[in-house]
């Protein structure tokens, strides 16, 4: 569904990804997993376009995605929650959300909002507060909300569990299972590997921009590496 | 058109303030200075709002505004002048004409992604280039001063002998212009401009395109001026080079954060209160001291910023909640005084 070959990016002259080589299926879980400053979030940034590609080649459902500006990537179904999930404080939940189909306004007659409160019901008591009233797992469970409006054929998630309390982590991974349940094929980021690997397929651990290991979470899990560096164990 | 939320009590109060200013040169009798002064307290409330469309929804720091209210000024004073067309077809062409340039200008700076303390200097430098431009330009600006003819019909070349046309004429543009950012503030393209206010890259990955929201607010906001500066040349009956002014350009924009980023009438009460008041101070404190009228509005300003940094409009806000919960009381109490009678 999504293809990335030989991406490189970064800032300016500074290279962040060096040929950066991955891929998701349909209806997979995908993590991606790797230490601080590695060069996750630069690499959801430049699928999603916020960051401009240097080279390589960037695939979603056969057609090119590469350098695309993040409103046109947005429009083809590929959603991005980013890290801290960005809500605009100075507008209510509800004003929220309905960003969330500005490309597509049309999209609110079908229902989405009804289910978006059904997975997440806190947002449907909360939809005529401002967002800088909520707590950072709300802010976050409205990001994804955010993200879900627009009926996304694949998300990629920065960190969801980023500056949420950790009982509320336990609830946010339920909700991003429940979004597999739905249909959808996930991307997920994180730093926090244990989760990453027990919900995903199937993983990626990304050292200093590199791909450095590939497999299924389970092969993932009980690697030598991931275990010492990541999991502790 | 979306016109929900136009008659909330709030904007009742603006109604009564529009009826009292319609009222006021006609009730009493008013000098022609005054006229003059109330005249420009307006043309400030109107620049301040349509501010509030780039600067106070979209978060940009734009310091341009005497760039094009002068261009709006240039064009409708030269096509009077060479070509005798009436001013009133004029400012609109001037409008456009300023739109032209801000798209010039708009479209590299909201290409590169230039923000913040950028744009605002780029922004502020476009007044300077424009003022030098037609300082040189001695076809159409020059050093000294084109006069507009009075021609045969005030009406013809908007040139009256007294300021009372022009107060109706700005308050006619200041209703207007008032609708215009109500219309915005509650359409698709306001929800885009305060969201990119507030995060430009969250609302980009919502399928905004920013560069295109931000110059459409732009355009808007640069017409408007470009229309005011048509009406601006008029009153003064002249066009020249100074009116590309970067203490006016400096003080729309303080205008509109003193009002509130964002509050739809804000802007245009600061100017009323501001302007009024610098002018107040100019009268009585400019025979003691020159400048230290502006020494007393600098110190309110930093008081405001200090204490009421969400601008007037969010005091306004709070006063009108207080005020609200008190007369609910107050009825409450009512009620219950009758019940235990």
């Amino acid at each position: 569904m999504l293809e990335i070959n030989n991406l490189n990016s970064g800032y300016g002259k500074v290279s962040v990804l060096r040929n950066v080589t991955f891929h998701v299926d349909q209806d997979e879980m995908v993590a991606i997993i790797g230490p601080n400053g590695a060069g996750k979030s630069t690499l959801l940034k430049t699928i999603s376009g916020l960051v401009r590609a240097q080279s390589g080649e960037a695939k979603f459902e056969n057609d090119n995605i590469f350098c695309l500006s993040p409103d046109l990537v947005v429009r083809r179904g590929l959603a991005y929650v980013p890290e801290g999930g960005r809500v605009f404080p100075n507008m209510t939940v509800l004003e929220n959300l309905m960003m969330g189909a500005y490309s597509n306004p049309g999209i609110l007659k079908s229902g989405i909002l009804e289910e978006i409160y059904a997975l997440f019901p806190i947002l449907k008591n909360r939809s005529a507060q401002f967002a800088r009233t909520l707590s950072g797992g709300e802010r976050q469970m409205l990001a994804i909300g955010r993200g879900l409006v627009s009926r996304p054929k694949l998300i990629m998630l920065d960190e969801p569990s980023l500056g949420v309390a950790p009982k509320l982590v336990d609830e946010i991974y339920e909700k991003i299972h429940a979004l597999k349940r739905i249909g959808l094929t996930v991307l997920l980021v994180e730093q926090n590997t244990g989760y990453a690997l027990e919900l995903a397929d199937r993983g990626y651990v990304i050292e200093n921009g590199q791909i450095a290991m590939e497999g299924t979470a389970a092969y993932l899990s009980s690697s030598d590496h991931i275990k010492k560096f990541y999991l502790g164990l | 058109m979306k016109f929900k939320n136009l008659f909330n009590p709030r904007n009742i109060f603006i109604l009564i303030g529009i009826g009292i200013a319609l009222a006021i040169p006609l009730i009493f009798n008013t000098s022609q200075y005054v006229m003059l002064l109330m005249t420009t307290v307006l043309l400030y409330a109107i620049l301040a709002s349509a501010w509030n469309i780039i600067g106070g929804m979209a978060g940009q720091l734009d310091l341009a505004a005497a760039a094009y209210l002068g261009l709006g000024a240039f064009t409708t004073g030269t096509l009077l002048i060479r070509w005798n067309i009436t001013p009133w077809v004029g400012m609109f062409l001037g409008g456009l004409v300023a739109t032209a340039l801000a798209m010039l200008i708009g479209f590299p700076l909201f290409g590169f992604k230039v923000k913040e303390l950028w744009y605002a200097l780029s922004s502020s430098a476009l007044v300077v280039v424009m003022q030098s431009l037609f300082m040189m330009w001695n076809e159409v600006g020059g050093p000294t001063e084109k006069y507009l003819p009075t021609g045969t019909s005030p009406w013809y070349s908007l040139r009256f002998n007294n300021y009372l046309p022009y107060y109706y004429i700005m308050l006619v543009i200041l209703v207007v212009v008032l609708l215009v950012n109500h219309w915005i503030r509650y359409s698709k393209l306001g929800y885009s401009l305060l969201a990119l206010g507030e995060d430009e890259d969250a609302v980009e990955v919502l399928g905004v395109n920013s560069q295109s929201s931000k110059l459409k607010a732009l355009a808007i906001y640069a017409f408007i001026c470009g229309v005011v500066g048509g009406i601006f040349a008029s009153i003064y009956g002249y066009i020249h080079p100074a009116f590309f002014d970067t203490s006016m350009s400096m003080e729309i924009t303080i205008l509109g954060i003193v009002g509130g980023m964002g509050f739809i009438y804000g802007p245009a009460m600061a100017a009323i209160v501001m302007v009024s008041f610098r002018e107040f101070l100019r009268a009585s404190l400019g025979s003691q001291l020159a400048g230290l009228y502006l020494a007393v509005y600098a110190i309110i300003l930093i008081l405001v910023a200090l204490y009421q940094p969400r601008g007037i409009a969010a005091l306004v806000e709070l006063g009108m909640k207080k005020a609200k919960t008190y007369f609910v009381e107050l009825t409450r109490g009512r009620r219950a005084d009758i019940k235990s009678n």
